[in-house]
């Protein structure tokens, strides 16, 4: 809180600035070269044609290359714009114990060891938060994180799919999220992917799709941000779309052959098995279901391509949704970064963007699409620039000026850890992954969980694809878990924060800099040193300790 | 916020509220005293049902070949009608244990419903409203009977799920969220604490002060919701209801009738709920979406329900309590009349517009039916029920008002069932 002060009076006086009119919102170049660019943007979009594949030109401009200092600048310029407009007040920016547990969270996936927290508590370059920001980002956890939230997506965990292995696609998408693969190729990768699991990981999607309506719905869902489902049977009752389009889309995949996890599980070897693209209509049981048309394949809101049934197909479809101007690609993904990063999108549900269903910042969404489409779709430039704003960096507490502001990012929405990020969190401290390990792996038999880890997080989803960040999943079973198991009550785990002979007050801040990554106030090292005073060891009193700071919300949440 | 003044100030209260006779042995103040103030809510209309079992058939089960049989119809299927100990009623060859019971119990053969797809229509069965109508999420039929019936007292949550997760309490918040047994041979795992009782208060305690002092700053809805789980796991713990949840105390014997696999085990769970008075629980069966080979598994999938749904209606009986339990079997939709012979094995697809479930005990008057559909099973043409007046039958036999209006978080009132027609009259 010591540092607040002049950071409110400068939110203060921008907020009064930019009442007064007196901030430049269109972020105009600075110098020639992004002058150059921005000429060459115009350009480009006055030569494409005026049909409705055409992105909707953003009213705020690009900023320069690469410059996410810039487009930091620019959502900060038009959050506060929206704020003002709706006389609704931004809390001040976080403390650097809250921005430190977040970052790490939100781009790695787990909170900081201990060393890390006290390291960066007690640095004083101003630029600190950029620098970890950066070094984050090039962590193997960015990777590793970013997989986890889109394994869900790609590879429902339904009955069907038990036989798919899950670990080559996992793998894939990490190594793709760490060597920052422009997201285009990464998406143009996955769906035009064909051949052995083996050799190419990526079909593993469609190994767990296996019918042309599930990937139909989710390549639209996940990568265009478009909510089509509905219309597969009636024309979509809430949006534009017509169960011809639907079928025009599904068409695109009409031709995908995937092997059957299960029978090659039978005896042969599951990476063997893979994807082919044919020559005619898959005549694979089940994959068209019995209510499916036949259109001629046309993308969506689009035009209608012609087709040689000699070529593959989903080529096709994936260089048309992958182009730097299509209307659906680049929102979807700057749309569900921000979601990872706020809890909430600018359209929510954040794959359901439709004109009944509009963005809390239409003109941000677009500039912020714009730029990562004109830079390469650079995925940790897109992070790199939402994490240095101050929109990002502002506290999770409300004031009184914005307590009921739930879409305006006026403060940072406090989001719950998803089970892979509460379960590598807790391993960082109580070194779990052996103990859950040896716990989930007792009597969990063939089918049961691959490891530790996924045993912990599927208990943790209780048979949902994902939790929600904004909402507080968890129940009864998962209290009793983390209360009653060894989990957290292993008495061996505070060994590693004390020896005979440690002040109390240093073995609490350990504990506390390892768990909530800060420092205890003065009024809970009070508190607490009384109560291992009081304990009838002290050891005793640590392990009541720490069992409370791993059961509480502070650590279970993201503040 | 970690003022000793407060701890003092609530293990007084606690002591209060202990002599007065609320708290009994107690693991945590805290808890209790919140578990005190809950139950100043208004007590519900007594009614004839005080607990109801929803056996859900996942799937959507083809009424031909279990509740509705047409044997002289052209998609008549494989299977041969079977009298029961109810007079007039026919139902399947693979449920000849249930027709033993069918005195105690209501078909309803008018079932006709707006949604085909699986997720859409058991989110409309379960709720009573359409999936995302009006931006709410609705809450199910067991969160309802949850926070109509439940006892705010009560150390059991109020609605049970088993082996599924169901749908949930949605804008009626976490008290009312179904607890998940995801596999009844397990039970609730972890409910004994791994420290001595005094010891688990001190911890509880500490958490309670850090959970005041984080929600105290950051004043965030997760936050209580954290801490509602905490409580209700909490005193769960402390309950010798929660027995119920272990059957290996349960005899041989009587497991055995139940028959084999998680179905079965829960069903026998379900049992041992509603003896310590949890008022819902829902067992679900999977399986019972047989676009191929419907007549093997609906073969199988009936002897599984069979055995166990009969033990349950039998041992209720046997308790006195089959009056005071509405037992349920339904799924989401039923199949088509016709057969359909896509595949190597013939099957049966999605069928809304015309089908059966079944209802024992809990006040209904056995032996009856209710609505007809013509000589297909393809149309209602007698006594048709949609959704909405199914679950405002099942709320008047539990003695719910069900014109009752709940308030959303944003102060909407949302009435439990919307504008339905129940049939109550007709089966009790």
């Amino acid at each position: 809180m010591r540092n607040y002060r002049p950071l409110a009076l400068f939110i203060l006086t921008v907020g009064l600035a930019s009442l007064l009119g007196d901030i430049n919102v269109s972020a105009a170049p600075q110098t020639k070269k992004e002058k150059r660019l921005q000429k060459k943007a115009e350009a480009a979009q006055a030569a494409t044609p005026a049909n409705s594949t055409t992105p909707v030109k953003p009213i705020v401009g690009p900023v320069g290359p690469k410059d996410a200092t810039a487009l930091a600048r620019l959502i900060d310029e038009q959050i506060t714009k929206k704020l003002t407009e709706a006389k609704v007040g931004p809390s001040p920016l976080c403390s650097d114990e809250e921005f430190l547990r977040r970052a790490y969270l939100d781009l790695t996936g787990v909170i900081p060891p201990a060393e890390k927290a006290q390291a960066f508590l007690d640095a004083t370059s101003p630029t600190k938060r950029a620098k970890l920001i950066d070094e984050l980002l090039e962590s193997p956890n960015f990777g590793r994180h970013l997989a986890d939230v889109w394994q869900a997506k790609l590879m429902p965990r339904d009955s069907g799919n038990r036989f798919v292995l899950r670990e080559p696609l996992v793998k894939w998408l990490e190594e793709q999220f760490n060597k920052n693969t422009p997201w285009n190729q990464f998406v143009f990768s996955l769906i035009s992917a064909s051949g052995t699991v083996e050799d190419n990981p990526a079909v593993t999607y469609f190994l767990a799709n296996r019918s042309v309506d599930k990937l139909t719905d989710g390549v639209t869902q996940h990568f265009l941000g478009v909510q089509l489902t509905c219309a597969q049977c009636h024309n979509h009752p809430f949006a534009e779309y017509k169960q011809t389009e639907y079928w025009g889309m599904a068409e695109f995949f009409s031709k995908v052959r995937p092997d059957n996890p299960k029978n090659a599980n039978k005896g042969g070897d599951n990476t063997k098995i893979g994807v082919q693209e044919g020559t005619g209509r898959t005549k694979l049981k089940d994959f068209f279901p019995d209510a499916a048309k036949t259109v001629p394949a046309k993308f969506l809101g689009g035009p209608a391509p012609k087709l040689s049934p000699t070529e593959p197909y989903r080529p096709i479809l994936a260089r048309w949704m992958t182009a730097p101007d299509n209307p659906y690609f680049a929102r979807a993904m700057v749309n569900r970064t921000w979601a990872v990063l706020f809890g909430t999108g600018f359209v929510n549900p954040i794959d359901d963007m439709h004109e009944g269903n509009p963005p809390s910042h239409p003109d941000l969404l677009a500039a912020v699409a714009q730029n990562f489409a004109a830079n390469g779709f650079d995925i940790k430039y897109l992070y790199r620039s939402i994490c240095n704003s101050q929109t990002y960096q502002r506290t999770s507490k409300p004031i009184a000026a914005n307590e009921k502001d739930d879409h305006l990012f006026s403060h940072m929405t406090v989001k719950v850890l998803s089970p892979e990020q509460l379960y590598d969190s807790l391993a960082t401290i109580t070194g779990a992954e052996t103990t859950v390990r040896e716990r989930m792996g007792k009597g969990a038999g063939k089918k049961g969980p691959a490891n530790g880890r996924d045993g912990f997080v599927q208990f943790f989803l209780a048979g949902a694809e994902a939790t929600h960040p904004t909402e507080y999943d968890a129940g009864i079973p998962q209290a009793l878990r983390l209360m009653n198991s060894r989990v957290t009550g292993n008495p061996g785990l505070i060994r590693q924060f004390a020896s005979p002979g440690d002040r109390s007050a240093t073995v609490i801040e350990r504990i506390y800099l390892a768990a909530l990554s800060r420092r205890p106030t003065p009024t809970e090292t009070g508190r607490l040193t009384s109560y291992v005073a009081k304990a009838s060891t002290p050891a005793e009193a640590y392990g009541d300790i720490l069992w409370a700071v791993l059961n509480s919300s502070e650590f279970t949440m993201v503040k | 916020m970690f003022s000793d003044h407060l701890i003092e100030s609530t293990r007084r209260k606690f002591l209060q509220l202990s002599a007065a006779g609320v708290g009994a042995a107690s693991l945590s103040g805290w808890m209790e005293v919140l578990a005190a103030r809950a139950s100043a809510a208004p007590t519900p209309t007594p009614g004839k049902a005080k607990s109801c079992i929803l056996l859900w058939m996942d799937g959507g089960p083809s009424h031909k070949d279990t509740f509705d049989l047409k044997p002289a119809s052209k998609g008549a299927g494989d299977f041969k009608p079977i009298k029961t100990k109810a007079p007039g009623i026919e139902i399947s060859e693979h449920l000849p244990n249930l027709a033993k019971v069918m005195n105690h119990g209501v078909v309803v053969r008018g079932m006709s419903t707006p949604e085909g797809a699986h997720p859409r229509a058991k989110y409309n069965l379960h709720t009573g409203y359409r999936e995302g109508q009006g931006g709410l999420v609705y809450p199910s039929l067991g969160a309802i009977v949850a926070s109509e019936v439940g006892r705010p007292e009560s150390s059991v949550p109020a609605f049970v799920s088993i082996g599924n997760r169901s749908y949930g309490a949605g804008f009626l918040g976490p008290k009312y969220q179904p607890l998940l047994v995801q596999d009844p041979a397990r039970g609730v795992e972890d409910l004994k604490s791994l420290v001595a009782e005094g010891r688990f208060t001190n911890r509880l305690e500490l958490l309670q002060e850090m959970e005041q002092a984080f929600q105290g700053e950051y004043r965030a809805p997760v936050i209580t919701d954290h801490k509602t789980a905490y409580e209700r796991a909490v005193r769960l713990m402390n309950a010798k209801e929660a027995k119920a949840f272990d059957l290996s105390l349960e005899p041989t014997a009587s497991k055995a009738k139940y028959g084999t696999g998680r179905f079965a085990e829960g069903v026998l769970m379900a049992r041992r709920l509603v003896e310590v008075g949890v008022p819902f629980v829902e067992v679900t069966l999977g399986g019972w979406d047989t676009h191929q080979d419907n007549f093997a598994r609906v073969k199988s999938l009936s002897e599984q329900v069979d055995g166990a749904a009969a033990s349950l209606i039998e041992d209720l009986k046997v308790r006195g309590l089959l009056e005071s339990t509405l037992v349920i079997w339904m799924g989401e939709f039923g199949r088509t009349p016709n057969i359909n012979t896509r595949g190597a094995k013939p099957g049966r697809d999605h069928y809304p517009k015309a089908w059966s479930l079944a209802m024992f005990g809990g006040g209904v008057k056995g032996g009856r039916v209710y609505g007809k559909t013509d000589a297909e099973g393809a149309t209602v043409v007698d006594q048709k029920a949609g959704t909405t007046d199914f679950l405002a039958t099942v709320c008047e036999l539990m003695g719910i008002d069900h014109s009752k209006k709940n308030e959303t978080s944003t102060g909407r009132p949302v009435q439990i069932v919307d504008k339905p027609k129940p049939f109550t009259g007709q089966i009790a």
